[in-house]
């Protein structure tokens, strides 16, 4: 029995030794066994992960600069607040952290003492606090030592950096913002991101989130490399000068939904300046204007969120690459260039508007109604006749047609380096396109182009016919201001021959000085240029009245072209809504402050320089007699008020332009420094009847616009009447010829 | 001493002390028998004999057994270092505050292993009854000291700090030892086997629950069915027990009974696939960051000391998770070869105990190293994510005071019983 008992116990010894061992020890090996080889990997790189990501070092953003180097976009070092609620021992040393950051943070409270209940070393609180901010946190940190004996190193600060935009609202559409993480959202800062952003570095977490030296075995430690910074084609006095006259023009003209202006050397494709107005400001860019708040607040609750995003994509939104619009009479010029490269008209070809022109039994008509009558092709430009077109259209046919569409790059996105770009809209290459369609594409209507291919493809007749990539990033700079690369002229091909594109370039700017396009006039400049007025489908603002876009296109000088622009009003809903009313003014407003700042020579005609306006001479402090014989020397009417030896003040003040015969009121004391008169009411006038209203007040004018006709009259004055202004003050006054249309 | 337990003429203990006393007297005096201890003294081994002999060399203790657990301590306690230093020096400014420490708790558990390894096995056998009074005691001691963060487990000796379950699961294993032994012949009927040994786990089991400490509770239950298992209890009963678990297990389930071990069990296996920055990402913490560690070393390892997770990633590596970081620094090669390590010693401590003289010394050898192969088993599923997290450490490796001082010293009551087994004999 004893026996058989040791017998049953080594039985079950045995039992009991496999089953330790086989299925046991058997179970832990190969459980090890397959974490360690099949699922090592992706365990490693889990590892991996955690053991950097934790600890990524912020690189800092690379800056964004105007091509004169004036910073638009720059990043500063800021400071991230970072909790270690592992050395927070008890809820008593959680609470008193707790509330001193929510104070200093202007955080909750109790929001921070939930996330100081983890047992870990980083728990971010928040995010681009300042020096001040900081300076706080660190007091903070020692009085947590010092006063309640928790350790310092629960609370610790780590490099940030925070996105300053310095221009706010200019070029905000090209330029673009980043996003809570410093990611770029839109413009430039979305397109260029990965260059921006640089390369983060990475930080092993014990050293980091201890602070203290710990005896490492091996080195993780990656500096961040600072992202590139960029230089812009976009010259940021260039854009403040197309911004302002488009607002200008929007308040103008009630444009209902914003303007586009587009600057562009012709030579070498970069964009001087690119506008979408109204903006936004890039350093607030999630708020939308009052008005917009106003409106959505009236909206149902569950419909103010989607209203919301959808009015800040408008507002975000690049209309010069990102919107399609019917070109209208800008693209004949285009339709021009084909007849006259494929030898189809000359100067002298005729063409008749009897105001409408039928094409297989549909009758389109003209602008004008009673027709245009006989033309030749020159006229036909200048009067920008449909009828006209449709017959060069016709000579052109739909093939060659089409090839030129392609060769003015109509049909691909131009490859502009900004996010966004919209297709083109037209009928395909596979016959599809009616004899209809061809009448009406011959004058700009039924497709759909952007304003950057517009504004490209004008490139091409100002330069000699050719296609040039347009692009608004010259350089790329590493984080020392070493540059990386340069972006070169890149000409895609050449789409007329440079013969056609200077005879169309001569017709435009004959068009220009008489023709339909007379209102972008620039004086002392050979300007050139096409308006154009395209219906749209939809009515966008609802009021049941037909859309329009307002657009003028130009370039100057005519021969030997260095700038092309392009100006777009997007719904005009004010009285006029010609492209020669509304946007060829702006055109001419924005050329005559940029080529002068761009040193393109002045060219005069002798009439012009009877008009031209003369620099005002500083008089003050000098003798009466001496100043009236200098200022009356230089051509000005001088009129003197007060008593006194010497001249306290002047008006206009030295350097001011004012006309030829202008008046320069000489002040020799302070009681008659402070008379003033009242600005007459100037629009609607012509130039001489201008000049005289102006003399009875008192005042000088400075003209500018359309005066070379003789149905110039005056549209807008820079002060408005009725405003109370020492007597000599400059009022700008333009003028257009009114009437015109395209 | 142990009079009261010679009260009778038919009592069992009597019997057995009778017999193992004159087989010791055999052992010692008989001159063909190869002998590994001290010189037998004849004289001296008599009187003993009289007195219940409580010093005993017998026929040596087992090298081989001896280099396995110091071989394990010896790795183990570098491994332990090499985890726990960064741990250490962000915590206490010392890298090595742990390894200090283990090498005081290794000093003490030595001396006891040495003197428990003189100390004839047999008088436990005397004591049994008061070991489980002793134990039982313990655990109500515990309940009635005020705890540390909602769990009471420790007792505390003057700075010196005792865990009970780790006392009580010895205790059990020499009154189970006792019991089947006393018992041998009346195992097959249900009061002598099945429902003493439930009875006295189910007191454990309850004290444990107020603890609370279930890791406990599931090694006891371990222990329990392997003792009764060693000690012939019917495969039936087994089967019985099988059911009975299953149900109960089902019904704490469903009542939320297990409260606080139901916290740690909620991330049983969701290591990997919950989110991260839940509630599950903090509990699942240690048992994530330990997989990491291991698949990070796959099959060669980072080498030793390379380990990436002990920096502040993986809490406590020097206690129940420092395999984890073995596996890391050691690889899948180094891994295996610590479970060889572990392998040997329990497949030499089972053949000891098997060819221990008597009845309960190979209870009690084998019930000892079983319990070592089953931490061993239940840490590495524990640290792999197979079982959930409930703090179960590893023999040899992981810091802590009671528990190394409690393993040595049943290394030594091993030792002491390999004084009686003559292995090559078998």
């Amino acid at each position: 029995m004893a026996k058989g008992k040791t017998q049953s116990f080594k039985s079950r010894s045995a039992i009991l030794l496999a089953l330790i061992l086989v299925l046991g020890f058997g179970a832990a090996a190969l459980r090890i066994g397959w974490l360690q080889t099949f699922q090592a990997e992706e365990l490693r790189k889990k590892a991996v992960a955690q053991q950097l990501t934790d600890t990524t070092l912020s690189a800092k953003r690379g800056s964004i600069y105007d091509r004169n180097m004036e910073p638009l976009a720059e990043s500063a070092t800021v400071w991230r607040v970072v909790l270690a609620p592992v050395y927070l021992k008890t809820d008593e040393d959680r609470r008193i952290v707790a509330k001193g950051l929510a104070e200093i943070l202007d955080m909750d409270e109790e929001k921070i003492f939930e996330k100081s209940q983890q047992d870990s070393y980083y728990v971010e609180l928040k995010r681009q606090i300042e020096t001040d901010v900081r300076d706080k946190i660190l007091a903070f940190c020692e009085t947590l030592q010092e006063e309640h004996g928790i350790n310092g190193n629960a609370v610790y600060l780590l490099d940030d950096y925070k996105r300053y935009y310095h221009k706010n609202e200019l070029a905000s559409a090209v330029i673009g913002f980043t996003g809570s993480d410093d990611q770029g959202l839109s413009g430039i800062e979305y397109q260029y991101d990965d260059l921006l952003t640089g390369t983060p570095g990475r930080l092993v977490t014990a050293t980091n989130s201890v602070g203290t030296e710990m005896p490492f075995k091996y080195s993780q430690n990656i500096d961040a490399v600072d992202g590139s910074s960029l230089v812009l084609t976009i010259d940021s006095h260039i854009q403040a000068i197309v911004e302002k006259y488009l607002k200008e023009g929007i308040e103008e003209n009630k444009v209902y939904n914003r303007a586009v202006g587009i600057v562009m050397d012709v030579n070498n494709g970069e964009v001087l300046a690119m506008a979408s107005v109204g903006g936004f400001d890039l350093n607030d860019p999630f708020t939308l204007p009052e008005e917009i708040m106003a409106e959505i607040a009236k909206l149902p609750e569950k419909e103010r969120g989607q209203a919301e995003s959808n009015e800040l994509s408008k507002m975000w939104r690049n209309k010069a690459v990102s919107d399609t619009y019917y070109p209208g009479s800008v693209f004949k010029m285009f339709t021009a260039a084909m007849a006259v490269e494929e030898g189809l008209v000359t100067d002298n070809s005729s063409f008749y508007c009897p105001g409408y022109y039928v094409v297989d039994g549909v009758s389109m008509g003209c602008h004008l109604t009673s027709g245009h009558g006989t033309q030749n092709f020159r006229e036909s430009i200048k009067n920008s006749c449909n009828p006209a077109f449709m017959q060069i259209g016709e000579l052109v046919g739909k093939e060659k047609f089409y090839k030129y569409y392609q060769a003015f790059g109509f049909s691909e996105k131009t490859g502009i380096d900004l996010p966004g770009e919209a297709d083109d809209i037209f009928f395909s290459e596979d016959g599809s396109m009616l004899n209809v369609n061809l009448a009406t594409a011959s004058f700009g209507q039924n497709f759909a182009i952007t304003p950057i291919q517009m504004a490209t493809a004008v490139c091409a007749i100002a330069n000699g016919g050719y296609i040039v990539q347009p692009h608004v990033v010259s350089q790329v700079l590493d984080s020392d201001g070493n540059i990386v690369s340069t972006v070169s002229t890149d000409v895609k091909r050449q789409a007329v021959s440079s013969e056609t594109a200077a005879h169309i370039a001569n017709i435009l700017e004959e068009n220009a000085v008489s023709g339909s396009g007379k209102n972008g006039y620039v004086a002392g400049y050979r300007v050139a240029g096409k308006t154009g007025t395209s219906e749209k489908k939809v009515d966008l603002n609802d009021d049941g009245i037909q859309d329009y876009i307002a657009s003028f296109c130009g370039f100057a000088p005519a021969e030997d072209a260095e700038v092309v622009c392009l100006v777009f009003f997007d719904t005009p809903t004010g009285a006029a809504y010609y492209g020669s009313q509304v946007a060829a003014p702006v055109f001419a407003k924005i050329m005559s402050e940029v080529l002068p700042y761009l040193e393109v020579p002045t060219q005069y005609t002798d009439e012009e320089i009877e008009n031209l306006d003369v620099t005002v001479g500083s008089y003050v402090g000098m003798n009466v007699d001496e100043a009236i014989s200098a200022a009356e020397g230089e051509g000005f009417t001088v009129t003197v008020k007060g008593e006194g030896e010497k001249v306290l003040a002047q008006v206009p003040r030295a350097s001011m332009n004012i006309p030829k015969g202008g008046n320069v009121v000489l002040y020799l004391d302070e009681a008659s420094a402070k008379e003033q008169v009242e600005v007459p009411d100037l629009k609607g006038y012509n130039v001489s009847s201008v000049n005289y209203l102006a003399s009875i007040a008192g005042i000088n004018v400075s003209i500018t616009g359309a005066v070379n006709s003789a149905l110039s009259m005056s549209s807008s004055q820079s002060i408005a009447p009725g405003t109370m202004v020492s007597p000599g003050t400059v009022v700008t006054v333009n003028f257009t010829t009114g009437g015109v249309n395209d | 001493m142990g009079k009261s337990f010679l009260n009778t003429k038919t009592n069992p203990d009597r019997a057995y002390l009778r017999a193992v006393s004159a087989e010791a007297d055999a052992g010692t005096s008989s001159g063909n028998r190869v002998i590994r201890g001290g010189a037998p003294n004849k004289k001296k081994s008599a009187k003993k004999k009289k007195k219940g002999k409580f010093w005993y060399t017998g026929l040596g203790i087992d090298m081989p057994f001896c280099l396995m657990v110091a071989a394990l301590l010896i790795v183990g306690t570098v491994m332990m270092f090499s985890a726990s230093y960064p741990t250490a020096y962000a915590e206490t400014g010392d890298s090595f505050y742990h390894l200090k420490k283990q090498l005081i708790y290794i000093g003490v558990g030595a001396v006891a292993m040495v003197l428990l390894s003189f100390v004839n096995y047999r008088i436990y056998y005397k004591w049994a009854k008061i070991i489980l009074a002793v134990s039982f005691l313990l655990l109500i001691v515990v309940l009635i000291l005020p705890g540390s963060g909602g769990v009471k487990r420790w007792i505390g000796f003057g700075g010196f700090t005792v865990q009970a379950s780790e006392v009580t699961k010895l205790c059990l294993i020499i009154f189970f030892a006792y019991w089947c032994t006393k018992y041998a012949d009346k195992m097959q009927y249900v009061k002598y086997s099945f429902l003493p040994g439930m009875a006295i786990f189910g007191a454990t089991a309850v004290l444990l629950l107020l603890e609370p400490h279930f890791s406990g509770i599931v090694i006891v239950f371990l222990l329990t069915l392997i003792m009764l298992f060693l000690g012939g209890m019917p495969k039936k009963y087994f089967v019985v027990i099988g059911a009975v678990v299953g149900g109960v297990f089902i019904i704490a389930l469903s009542t939320g009974l297990l409260g606080y071990a139901m916290e740690r069990m909620d991330g049983w296996g969701q290591a990997l696939s919950c989110e991260m920055g839940s509630d599950m990402w903090q509990t699942t913490w240690q048992t994530r960051n330990s997989l990491y560690a291991i698949g990070s070393g796959g099959i060669w390892g980072l080498g030793l000391g390379q380990s990436r997770q002990k920096y502040l990633y993986l809490p406590e590596p020097q206690n129940d998770f420092v395999f984890a970081i073995i596996c890391e620094e050691l690889g899948l090669i180094g891994a295996l070869v610590i479970l060889a390590l572990f392998g040997i010693l329990i497949w030499r401590g089972i053949k000891i105990s098997r060819n221990a003289k008597d009845s309960f010394g190979r209870l009690l050898g084998c019930g000892i190293v079983a319990q070592v192969g089953l931490q061993v088993v239940l840490n590495i599923l524990v640290i792999t994510d197979w079982l959930p997290n409930t703090g179960i450490s590893l023999p040899f490796f992981s810091a802590g005071g009671s528990s190394l001082i409690m393993l040595m010293a049943e290394m030594g009551i091993v030792l002491s019983v390999s004084r009686t087994s003559n292995l090559e004999k078998v």
